[in-house]
């Protein structure tokens, strides 16, 4: 074996969680370093696979996925849907959300006092914090699950900056990947 | 209105001493559109006619009851603060004016007196076209990287870097007039100079374009790259819009191939992440300290959850505890009978006169000489006779 870190990578991967190149935790970072090498990767990929895991690298991040599947299609559907919606919510709060991009919940709690559209979003995202009854704590909730999902990641503690990660690249290319006919594109208004 | 200017330089520092206060305020105020004449009164003590002066002198501008600090004098502030939001382009292109002017002047003038006063004005003019193009560079490289992290309308976003990008062309085309100028259109001006200040001034200029230029060429890079994540970012929304479009109108699934999509491949973030429950090792548990400690940690935790803090009933008070003995002296019905045997006495008679050893009324005599007929009547003998005493009327009983 080429590198020390196999067990401390599988833990993280078999999560569900992505190992990032920007991840603002250095030893995630210093785990990606060491995946990012071309030799203990293929290795690592050739060793997962005997244990059914398939190492996967996307763009600035890894992360695992199985040859069979533990989620049928309607849960993977049920989150995918998720993500849309909270996609469309972070968008509506920042066109330039995007990897990288830092923000803090009180950013998000205060452009709902004068942002309706986001307000009305954040209403709908029904399944996120819907016991909670003032809006900070629904977007701490929001935020909560990008942090369980992995796609955005608590930088400072002090000021309660999140930095959006490289594994929202996934996001970014699921949603590219769907594709819509032209036909139906053409019937949507504008 | 008429509209007044200021006599001298030293009335107008003056007059901008007296109102600093107002002045900063407002200053730094200026981005927000609204300063109100109210607060403004309380910046001059409530002195109306100070804010009029300002006014005659156009210094500030009176809208409705808003104040704002007049153009001129913003822009001067703005400019020798370096804070200035637009990037006037104009003011390089009228200084390449004045100096092909002012040399035509100098070439035709005889006067040597006169002449130098063109030198001089060439001179300060192209240090100005120095300073003024450099600052630009910096005022629009600050402009597109603001705007391109702050600007939040994603339209005007895109457009406004456009315009910038556009500046950025004007510039460069201004600076290489400059130099144009310099190397070209006036040969004879510059080869027959022997200034050594103008020399030395043209050097600086040369050096400063020469550092725009460069600047100019990582903005534009600048720029294309924006654009680039914009347009990026424009198509990504648009897309991520219609998806959400569809999957409110639950036709996602039906019109995409977001099923097929989501099959190919079975990344394990969509799983729910399951806790391995495996059992501990049994030599480890026995033979590693590790363990040991481990165990310890756990058993110290678990006697922490369970208070099992035992009931404790309270002290039993000591009067409880000493003896207390009540005596009570009881009619041995027995012995009376033994005693009564022994005696020719009538019963009742026997028991009036009896002595129990403790006081005992007529009325329990009488209970005990029924208690005892009606115990041991075989052994006593009932004659037919009655006889009466105290007013109770009884049957004379002897023994057997």
């Amino acid at each position: 074996m080429k590198t020390k870190c196999t067990s401390e990578i599988f833990e993280i991967l078999r999560r569900g969680r992505f190992i990032c190149s920007n991840s603002p935790d250095d030893q995630i970072r210093m785990l990606y370093n060491v995946l990012e090498e071309g030799e203990t990767f293929n290795e690592l990929q050739k060793y997962f696979h005997h244990i059914n895991y398939h190492l996967e690298h996307g763009n600035e991040y890894f992360y695992f996925t199985r040859l069979e599947s533990n989620s049928n299609l309607d849960r993977k559907l049920n989150k995918a849907f998720g993500w849309i919606d909270l996609l469309d919510f972070l968008k509506t709060f920042d066109p330039s959300f995007d990897i990288g991009f830092r923000f803090s919940p009180s950013e998000i709690t205060n452009q709902l006092k004068n942002n309706a559209d986001l307000k009305n979003k954040l209403d709908n995202l029904k399944r996120i914090g819907v016991d909670k009854k003032n809006y900070s704590e629904r977007v701490k909730k929001v935020i909560e699950q990008l942090v369980k999902d992995d796609f955005v990641a608590l930088e400072n503690e002090m000021n309660e900056t999140y930095k959006v990660l490289t594994s929202f690249n996934y996001l970014k290319e699921l949603v590219t990947a769907i594709n819509i006919p032209e036909e139906v594109e053409n019937e949507m208004p504008e | 209105m008429h509209i007044q200017s200021f006599h001298d330089i030293k009335e107008l520092l003056t007059a901008l001493k007296r109102e600093d206060k107002l002045l900063y305020e407002m200053f730094g105020k200026r981005k927000s559109l609204e300063f109100k004449l109210s607060y403004a009164r309380e910046l001059v003590d409530y002195d109306e006619t100070r804010i009029d002066y300002l006014i005659e002198k156009s210094v500030l501008r009176k809208n409705g009851g808003l104040l704002e600090i007049d153009d001129l004098y913003l822009q001067f502030f703005e400019q020798v603060l370096e804070v200035n939001e637009e990037i006037n382009l104009a003011s390089i292109d009228g200084n390449v004016k004045s100096i092909q002017e002012n040399i035509v002047y100098f070439l035709n003038e005889n006067n040597e007196h006169r002449k130098q006063e063109y030198l001089r004005e060439i001179k300060r003019t192209f240090r100005k076209i120095g300073i003024v193009t450099i600052r630009s560079v910096i005022d629009l490289r600050r402009k597109v990287d603001n705007t391109f992290k702050n600007e939040p309308n994603f339209k005007n976003k895109q457009l406004k870097l456009k315009h910038l990008d556009e500046k950025r062309v004007m510039i460069k085309k201004l600076s290489g007039q400059a130099l144009e100028l310099i190397n070209d259109n006036q040969p004879v001006f510059f080869k027959t100079s022997q200034d050594e200040e103008l020399k030395r001034v043209i050097t600086e200029l040369k050096i400063q374009l020469n550092e725009s230029s460069h600047n100019l060429i990582e903005i534009e890079k600048q720029v294309i790259n924006y654009l680039n994540q914009i347009r990026q970012q424009g198509l990504f929304l648009e897309k991520l819009r219609k998806l959400k479009y569809l999957k409110d109108h639950f036709t996602i699934e039906a019109e995409t191939d977001i099923k097929q999509h989501l099959s190919k491949n079975n990344p394990l973030i969509f799983e729910r992440r399951q806790s391995e429950p495996l059992n501990l090792s049994l030599d480890f548990i026995v033979n590693e300290e590790r363990a040991f400690d481990a165990i310890k940690k756990v058993a110290a935790k678990f006697k922490a959850r369970i208070h099992t803090i035992p009931q404790l009933a309270e002290s039993i008070a000591t009067d409880f505890l000493d003896n207390n003995v009540e005596q009570e002296i009881m009619i041995n019905l027995e012995e009376v009978r033994n005693h009564f045997l022994a005696t020719g006495d009538n019963l009742f008679r026997f028991i009036a006169n009896y002595n129990f050893n403790k006081e005992v009324s007529f009325e329990e005599r009488v209970t005990v000489y029924c208690q005892l007929i009606s115990l041991y009547d075989r052994e006593f003998e009932i004659a037919g006779e009655y006889e009466n005493l105290n007013g109770v009327e009884y049957a004379m009983v002897y023994p057997k």
